[in-house]
């Protein structure tokens, strides 16, 4: 066991200059220099390794184009590796595509459904897609969306669409979800309002891996985050210790940071209550 | 159950509930044909009051006059007896709507053995609801006859064949050309449109997201889309039937056969577009360029007769005109799928090209 274990950590490749720090929960995927290179020559994915650990939020960041939603659906089984390797939940992704998406759940970036389905019959279609049981009427509650199972998706806002599509990658109870730009579009308290829902998500013991573009929400939710930019990984760490290692580069932000923001203030003014 | 079965019955289930929900479809593939059908039909309305039989009796034994005698006494019936040759031309005629030619060994018997002989009927093709019934008299008549000579069923039988008279119904033709017409609209628009809105919206590769292989899916919504059709063909049936008194010739499960078959073209067709498109844009000038001359030039609303030759030649290998045509000589004519063997071949070399080209042009974004 102990030499399993010590294996695992030695094979462990650290990425670039900096040092990963191992914590000690089990891997629940792996992926080893993963490259893409798409039939018309664009090289989106370009040689990236990493490690999620079971139960942790982590975080995929990256300006537009840097190749994270190509990861993202390299691991999920939809795209088809050009090489290197992905081991999610000890499964080999290119062997064995449809046993991998078995056992996870998968956002889309943009969550679209069947027109003219009910939630519930939307729920019900996907359960029985993965041959699972569930109770579409709990399943919703959970998303906060109990009111609305007769309704249909194009009657819902933006953060209940957002709320409803988490809900459809929950039906086959994944050990792990992927969440491809959650709150992307979502005004501020919708957002904050889907952080505590992965954050329940998380407690519940499920893995969550997500793409974001907003830096507060990987520094409120993730455990880890990878910067991912032209296809590579250029760091890869704890957002408190990304910062740590910043500032001790001698690193000073170029104004002073108030001690809150604006969107502080918006909140302030607005209230958390949802808008819908 | 099987993993795959639940997963094609769940996509099935879902397509159904988009499809009835779906308003304009139900407009689009039911309402349409129903109304075209009752134009056509108040158009083309009235029904002759008896049927004209012209009768030749070759035998005389005793057992012809017993035939001659009960058809007599069938009230439908106006006979009229006459020689073959001039019954025939009445028939050509329109004057008569069934010739009846009783043969000369009718009845006979041969060393203590009755014959076995056949009465020959020929009806008018333009009035085949009269041919039929009268034909349907003519057998029981016979099967009377035939059992009180032997225990066998097999001695004296009828022969029937239906004659081209220009006075070919109107409705009789019009039906099964509408119901084509629908099996085309729903095959190439129902699914293109459909299939192309879940790939440009994302919904397609939401399900890709799943287990089930997303051949599943493509299964689920063209047995949708086949229930659909045949739902409409009952429906174009009973209401022409019941309202303007269709009658069908054939077997309805020949006519069935050749509606799926139909549909199986159309849908191939339609998710050859589907699959090549990217958007709703592109479907439908292209379904529409398909679609448009297929209908005006299939003959399915009037004959193709009018043609010039060239354009006849070219639109025989149309797999509409195969489809209504076929539809028709089941319907109006009675002809079983063996017959029809220009049709079943043409249909089949359709089902062939289409998917093939369905796969070649197909891209899941």
């Amino acid at each position: 066991m102990a030499c399993l274990l010590w294996e695992k950590l030695v094979k462990f490749t650290p990425c670039g200059p900096l040092q990963i720090k191992i914590t000690p929960m089990p891997a629940i995927l792996e992926v080893t220099n993963l490259t893409k290179t798409y039939p018309n020559g664009v090289n989106a994915v370009k040689g990236i390794s990493f490690s999620v650990n079971k139960g942790e939020v982590f975080g995929i960041l990256g300006p537009n184009g840097a190749g994270k939603t190509t990861t993202l659906e390299i691991i999920e089984g939809l795209r088809p590796i050009t090489s290197g390797t992905v081991l999610l939940d000890g499964i080999k992704t290119e062997e064995q595509p449809y046993l991998i998406k078995q056992r996870i759940g998968i956002q889309l970036q943009s969550s679209a459904f069947f027109q003219n389905l009910k939630l519930t019959e939307l729920l019900q279609m996907f359960a029985d897609l993965y041959g699972a049981k569930i109770d579409a009427a709990q399943l919703l509650a959970d998303v906060g969306l109990q009111d609305k199972a007769g309704f249909l998706v194009k009657n819902l806002s933006g953060g209940q669409k957002q709320r409803f599509s988490i809900a459809t990658t929950l039906v086959n109870k994944p050990v792990m979800i992927f969440l491809d730009e959650p709150t992307t579009g979502l005004d501020p308290q919708a957002r904050r309002n889907l952080w505590e829902l992965i954050a329940q998500i998380k407690n519940r013991g499920t893995t969550v891996i997500l793409t974001t573009h907003y830096m507060e929400e990987a520094s409120f939710l993730c455990n880890r985050v990878a910067i991912m930019d032209d296809g590579r990984i250029v760091a890869l760490d704890t957002p408190d210790q990304l910062i740590r290692q910043l500032l001790a580069k001698g690193f000073v932000p170029h104004t002073e940071v108030p001690p809150a923001t604006l969107e502080d203030v918006f909140i302030d003014l607005t209230g958390k209550t949802l808008r819908d | 159950m099987n993993q795959n079965t639940r997963s094609f019955l769940a996509l099935t289930k879902a397509s159904l509930k988009m499809y009835y929900r779906n308003k304009g479809a139900i407009i689009f593939t039911l309402l349409i044909p129903v109304a075209l059908l009752s134009m056509f039909g108040f158009l083309s309305s009235g029904r002759g009051p008896r049927i004209q039989v012209g009768l030749t009796n070759k035998a005389t034994t005793e057992m012809a006059q017993q035939f001659v005698a009960a058809l007599k006494s069938v009230e439908a019936f106006n006979i009229r007896e006459a020689t073959e040759t001039d019954a025939a031309t009445e028939l050509g005629k329109g004057d008569i709507d069934l010739q009846v030619i009783i043969p000369e060994n009718f009845g006979k018997t041969e060393e203590g053995k009755p014959t076995a002989s056949t009465i020959q009927t020929r009806f008018n093709k333009g009035k085949p609801q009269s041919g039929h019934m009268a034909n349907m008299v003519i057998v029981q008549i016979v099967t009377g006859l035939d059992k009180k000579v032997t225990n066998a069923p097999t001695v004296l039988d009828v022969k029937s064949e239906g004659v081209a008279v220009n006075n070919l119904g109107y409705f009789d033709f019009i039906l099964p050309g509408i119901l084509s017409m629908s099996i085309m609209q729903l095959g190439i628009f129902g699914v293109a449109f459909s299939f192309v809105a879940m790939k440009a919206s994302g919904a397609l590769r939401r399900i890709q997201a799943t287990p089930v292989k997303p051949v599943y899916f493509v299964f689920a919504q063209a047995t949708v889309r086949l229930l659909v059709t045949l739902s409409t063909a009952v429906i174009l049936l009973v209401f022409g039937t019941y309202f303007f008194g269709f009658h069908m010739m054939g077997s309805y499960v020949n006519f069935f056969l050749v509606c799926i078959f139909g549909i199986l073209i159309f849908l191939g067709i339609g998710f050859a577009i589907a699959g090549w498109a990217r958007d709703e844009t592109q479907v439908a000038p292209v379904a529409n360029l398909i679609q448009l001359p297929l209908l005006l030039l299939s003959g399915i609303f009037f004959s193709r007769d009018g043609f010039p030759t060239w354009l006849k030649t070219i639109t025989d290998y149309s797999p509409l005109t195969y489809v209504s045509h076929a539809l028709r000589k089941i319907a109006n004519e009675g002809a079983g799928l063996t017959e029809l063997p220009m049709d079943m071949i043409g249909m089949g070399v359709w089902l062939i090209i289409v998917y093939a080209v369905a796969v070649k042009l197909f891209r899941w974004e």
